[in-house]
């Protein structure tokens, strides 16, 4: 069955892939019609959004859906620390994007990458406890 | 393993190896003149190899809505696959040479087609998969 958080992620990463690819059509289509000189200024949120929006994302999704399960329960290690991965992982990317939009707001990058960095410290120590083998279990 | 999984990882891989010889061309400038290659190389590793083996093992692994007899391969994803693989090749046939002939109409026509071919080829994914983001109690409600 696949868990609330990972469906949250994943609808999360999709909606990633559609912003970026966006983005990249009117930055491509920018190089052939001159629609706004301000369209190059997107492209870090465009590569950002691509990279942690879309494709970190839906493999930390999948990976935490997938992985073996423990044993004991919670199977999937604590219900709040998965959330707290989607939570903070999303808050850290939007905070991430907007600095690459407004050059002002310097410690929006600084916060941004910090929320990224506790998630997915959270995320390495659900997974840890995951990347296991039950063959020779008895 | 389903037909359309297959075709993605197989042109996933097919842009795998070209991105990765590109970007070694690209650094001997001597061979590739004026061409614009780094964006070329990086949507070919992006999109054309990592986003379409993504595509090609959710298709197959995510649970499906409608499960079949013949488990159908579903329209939206052969069309994605389609509007992706044009949208790149007639990206990847044009792009480089923006900076020779900017003003070509050629170039211009392959590159709005391209760009919106891509655009279009990843709603269709989307429509496809979105619905299958649902937990197994959601699922039996809205099958019931």
């Amino acid at each position: 069955m696949m868990p609330s958080q990972s469906i949250w992620m994943i609808r999360s990463a999709l909606l990633y892939l559609i912003l970026s690819v966006s983005i990249g059509t009117v930055i491509l289509l920018q190089k052939v019609i001159d629609l706004h000189p301000f369209i190059w200024a997107l492209l870090p949120a465009h590569y950002e959004m691509a990279i942690w929006g879309w494709i970190v994302q839906l493999a930390m999704g999948t990976a935490y859906w997938m992985f073996p399960k423990k044993l004991d329960d919670p199977r999937r290690g604590p219900n709040w620390a998965g959330w707290a991965v989607f939570i903070l992982f999303n808050m850290g990317l939007i905070f991430l994007v907007i600095s690459t939009l407004f050059q002002s707001l310097i410690y929006a990058a600084v916060f941004g990458r910090g929320l990224l960095l506790i998630s997915i410290l959270i995320f390495a120590v659900l997974m840890w406890q995951r990347i296991v083998t039950y063959r020779n279990h008895h | 393993m389903p037909t359309t999984t297959r075709w993605f990882i197989k042109s996933g891989v097919f842009y795998f190896i070209l991105g990765i010889t590109l970007a070694f061309l690209a650094e001997f400038p001597s061979l590739t003149g004026n061409l614009s290659l780094l964006p070329i190389y990086w949507h070919m590793l992006v999109m054309g190899w990592i986003t379409q083996l993504i595509i090609g093992v959710s298709v197959w692994m995510f649970p499906r809505k409608h499960r079949d007899k013949k488990k159908r391969e579903s329209i939206l994803v052969w069309s994605a696959f389609w509007t992706l693989n044009i949208g790149l090749i007639l990206r990847f046939l044009s792009e480089p040479f923006i900076p020779i002939l900017e003003d070509h109409q050629i170039i211009k026509t392959s590159i709005i087609l391209s760009a919106l071919l891509q655009w279009i080829a990843v709603l269709l994914y989307t429509i496809e998969i979105w619905p299958r983001l649902q937990n197994r109690k959601k699922s039996r409600r809205s099958k019931a």
